[in-house]
């Protein structure tokens, strides 16, 4: 009795056991599947830094191996000792900073301005200015450089930073965003400002703004980006070559000095290397912000 | 005058004059400004004169100009493969799996990366007895060298590789954040309902991504036709005119021959055509339509 029981009461478990394991192994398979095309992915957007990393840790008579060298046969900073006495890189850094900060401080002031009254404010002219800047992101406006240009010269700001930065200062993306997370601030806030006598500079300044820093975090993150990697404008209003950002000091770098292919490599982590481990600190905040700037 | 002053309207418009100046001055203006341009033989070298449509007639027997159009428009055809491999991807790095993170932020880093070192990079990998020729003939997929960048059949294709292999991780966090829109239980319900994965895709996942589709396809071609960069540093338009695209030649038009009327006359040409594309594509995706502020 108490065997049959017994069997009775275990009979389902082998089977369903048996299951649970097919069940448990598919499961492992697929992830298996999953992060061999999850490792392929990322060798292939990985694999070319790695082997300019590589390369820029080889000694000279490595590069020009024949068949090329993948893999340095030791570790050297030779190129970057070099390249850094030679090049200036501290100029080209501090230029590239320079031009990153301000075009930064610019977007996110004049966005926040401007977003500012179009979300909270009632006032005549408001469809008028909403309309306005939906109809620029309409209308392509391809030639925009040639005019830029003659309006950089008609300024006077030919060869200098802000001339550099102005035609990118201010954004309707940056705008639209900015007015978007104004919306969701209470009202009650502008409210207890006015109640204790403030001006509508200060209510933004000291009451508003500090809500909304995720956003200023995005716009920022963008534009550092932007800015950091800006090459074509800069080259056009910039005539001294000593002005020059790192991208545009790079594609220099390269027509000079082509046949010393480990100080170019090394030259170039330089460069990518700040706006990448800028990316890795903050790339929580940069994707969600990208991702709510499109869900909107 | 004094209660204007003190009204809402009023601290509306000072808050937004400087913001509301510039674009007035650098996007407004340009787009008002390049048509009067285009009507005169503008230079820096001599003086200015009304030539009509003069420029427009030019520009449609510019076989130059002619052919830059055309590759811009065959630069398009890279915007397809960007969506497709774009939401696969964005599929993959959606699995809930250890270490999904560090795999979606290493996809992203040829994103934030410039673009002139993208390019320098990929010009060294695939130059002669490179990295790419060395594995390739080693695998034995290919027997001897290719000139990637310097064969006239193949460059512009190399070139259009590299715009997409850059851009890849960016449509991928877009298309990310659309799955991660769509909500489970539409899923679970359907599975309730006996639906195959393959239904699943068809009927859920790609109706609800398709206003991303929309936005993603319109702001890729946007791109392609405006590709710049990594044409300028790699082949600057050659062999001959293989990969002369249209921004180049506009470019060179304008900023290297400071020929300024012509230039914009060229530029206003591609930016209808850039027009006419985007309302195709609307009209493909009629019931699409995402705002992305």
């Amino acid at each position: 009795m108490t065997l049959q029981n017994d069997q009775k009461l275990h009979s389902p478990l082998p089977k369903n056991k048996n299951s649970r394991i097919t069940r448990s192994l598919g499961r492992m398979v697929r992830m298996m599947v999953i992060y061999v095309l999850l490792v392929l992915l990322a060798l292939f957007l990985m694999g070319p830094f790695l082997w300019l990393l590589s390369v820029s840790l080889m000694p000279g008579r490595n590069i020009f191996s024949s068949p090329p060298a993948i893999f340095p046969t030791f570790i050297d900073f030779d190129n970057y000792v070099q390249v850094w006495q030679f090049m200036n890189f501290p100029k080209y850094i501090l230029n590239t900073v320079i031009i990153t900060v301000l075009g930064v401080v610019l977007n996110v002031i004049l966005a926040s301005l401007t977003g500012y009254p179009l979300a909270v404010f009632h006032f005549k002219g408001k469809n008028l200015v909403f309309t306005l800047l939906i109809a620029t992101m309409i209308i392509p406006s391809y030639t925009a450089f040639i005019v830029h240009y003659l309006t950089i010269q008609g300024l006077h700001l030919g060869n200098t930073y802000l001339g550099v930065v102005l035609p990118g200062a201010v954004s309707v993306f940056n705008i639209f965003l900015m007015r978007q997370t104004f919306i969701h601030i209470p009202t009650d806030v502008r409210d207890s400002g006015k109640m204790d006598g403030a001006s509508e500079f200060r209510i933004w300044w000291q009451l508003v703004l500090p809500l909304v820093k995720p956003a200023l975090a995005v716009i920022s993150l963008l534009e550092a980006m932007s800015f950091w990697n800006s090459f074509l404008w800069p080259i056009v209003i910039l005539n001294d070559t000593e002005l020059y950002p790192l991208a545009a000091a790079l594609t220099y770098l390269n027509g000079q000095f082509a046949y010393n292919f480990g100080w170019i490599a090394a030259g170039t982590m330089i460069s990518v290397l700040p706006i990448i481990i800028l990316f890795l600190f903050t790339q929580r905040y940069y994707m969600e912000g990208l991702a709510g700037a499109v869900k909107g | 005058m004094i209660k204007w002053l003190r009204s809402e309207s009023f601290t509306a418009w000072a808050f937004m004059t400087p913001g509301l100046l510039l674009l007035a001055v650098f996007v407004f203006w340009p787009i008002i400004y390049s048509i009067p341009l285009a009507l005169t033989d503008y230079s820096v070298i001599s003086d200015t004169h009304y030539v009509g449509l003069a420029n427009f007639e030019a520009a449609f027997k510019d076989r130059n100009f002619l052919i830059s159009v055309w590759n811009s428009l065959v630069y398009v055809l890279i915007v397809p493969f960007l969506q497709i491999f774009s939401i696969l991807m964005a599929v993959l790095v959606n699995s809930r799996i250890p270490a999904i993170k560090i795999f979606r932020t290493t996809y992203y880093i040829p994103v934030v990366t410039s673009m002139v070192a993208v390019a320098l990079i990929w010009s060294w990998l695939l130059g002669n007895n490179s990295v790419v020729n060395y594995l390739l003939i080693k695998v034995g997929i290919i027997s001897r060298e290719i000139h990637w960048l310097s064969d006239s059949n193949l460059a512009l294709y190399v070139l259009m590789f590299i715009t997409m292999w850059k851009g890849l991780g960016y449509y991928m966090m877009l298309y990310l954040a659309g799955l991660q829109n769509i909500p489970q239980d539409l899923y679970e319900a359907a599975r309730v309902d006996g639906a195959s994965r393959w239904r699943l895709i068809v009927h859920i996942t790609l109706p609800l991504l398709r206003p991303y589709i929309l936005f993603c396809t319109l702001i890729s071609l946007m791109a392609a036709i405006r590709v710049f960069d990594e044409v300028y540093v790699l082949t600057k338009g050659g062999p001959g005119t293989a990969t002369l695209t249209s921004s180049l030649y506009i470019f060179q038009k304008g900023m290297e021959q400071f020929n300024f009327g012509y230039a914009s006359a060229l530029g206003l040409i591609v930016g209808a055509v850039i027009g006419v594309l985007s309302i195709i594509v609307f009209r493909f995706n009629r019931k699409g339509g995402v705002n992305p502020y």
